[in-house]
């Protein structure tokens, strides 16, 4: 009995023991095979016996989950929150940038339109 | 009615608090089972079960979705939970609650279910020796009762390669059962 096929009987053994008995008729095991691997059968039987679902208590269950919705909520205002400081930041910040803008476009005009009258005046022929 | 994919719970988890309490009702038993069978007490099971779903709350919003099934993500951040616990005991030496509990029952109980429940005992600590891939394997298969397809895609592994970490785990089993 070559090693791959001990792992495909211990597997299909498993999957039989947990609730798939198709699994193990379709390995037709001689009893040559089955007296020789009983002892990890029975193995295996053993852990399916002793290792049963167990069930967390009800209480538990329903104080944990309303505390992870509570703390999901909290966050999830608290991400709004944010973004919004977020949003009316950068928008009160564009508008600062914006009349500082006009301002300083409103003094280069200014100050071009000064320059060019000095410059007039400058050239214009005294009477 | 049909029920919601997980895939679909976690796209709306991501901004829906309800959606994930959704998905913590679903995954929740799965949890407290892995983590029961790790550490052998219902009080710590507890403890990190809510460990667990803190940290996945915490890192929902940037959790990709590949295709993998959900709990294969949640047993990762149970494997890390333990493992952090287990470190942090090993440094402490603590006996739980349910031990010294277990251990009175058992002297008070009649002989032969006291001997049972020793065989029993023994047998889970020898499980709980064992690397923590191949307690996993051992309650996917036996606790959830998952086929060996369905254990290859929550441990992210071929089907061959359970096969073959269930068979040296049953020989590891046995070999140091006999050594008892």
């Amino acid at each position: 009995m070559n090693a791959k096929r001990v792992v495909e009987v211990l597997a299909a053994h498993a999957e039989g023991l947990t609730g798939r008995p198709e699994a193990i008729q379709q390995i037709k095991v001689t009893n040559e095979e089955h007296s020789r691997l009983a002892p990890l059968f029975q193995l295996a039987e053993r852990l399916q016996q002793s290792m049963q679902p167990v069930q967390p208590s009800a209480a538990f269950v329903r104080r944990l989950g309303k505390e992870l919705v509570d703390n999901a909520k909290r966050r999830a205002a608290l991400t709004r929150r944010l973004r919004r400081a977020l949003v009316i930041g950068a928008a009160a910040l564009g508008s600062i940038v914006s009349i500082a803008s006009v301002v300083a476009a409103i003094a280069l005009v200014v100050t071009r339109l000064r320059a060019r009258a000095q410059a007039q005046a400058i050239q214009a022929p005294t009477g | 009615m049909h029920e919601e994919s997980d895939s679909a719970l976690i796209a709306r988890a991501k901004k829906d608090p309800e959606a994930f309490g959704l998905l913590y009702e679903r995954h929740v038993g799965k949890i407290y089972n892995y983590i029961y069978y790790r550490t052998g007490n219902h009080h710590d099971a507890e403890d990190l079960t809510a460990h667990v779903f803190y940290k996945a709350l915490k890192h929902i919003p940037r959790y990709v979705d590949r295709g993998a099934p959900l709990s294969a993500w949640l047993y990762r951040i149970a494997h890390n939970v333990v493992a952090n616990w287990h470190r942090d005991r090993s440094r402490r030496q603590i006996i739980s609650l349910d031990e010294l509990v277990m251990g009175t029952l058992k002297r008070e109980g009649p002989a032969h279910l006291a001997e049972e429940h020793e065989e029993q005992d023994l047998l889970l600590q020898e499980i709980r020796q064992l690397p923590p891939e191949r307690q996993q394997l051992l309650i996917l298969k036996f606790v959830e009762q998952m086929s060996n397809t369905e254990i290859a895609e929550t441990m992210g592994r071929t089907e061959g390669a359970i096969k073959s970490l269930y068979h040296r785990t049953l020989l590891t089993l046995r070999k140091e059962l006999a050594s008892q």
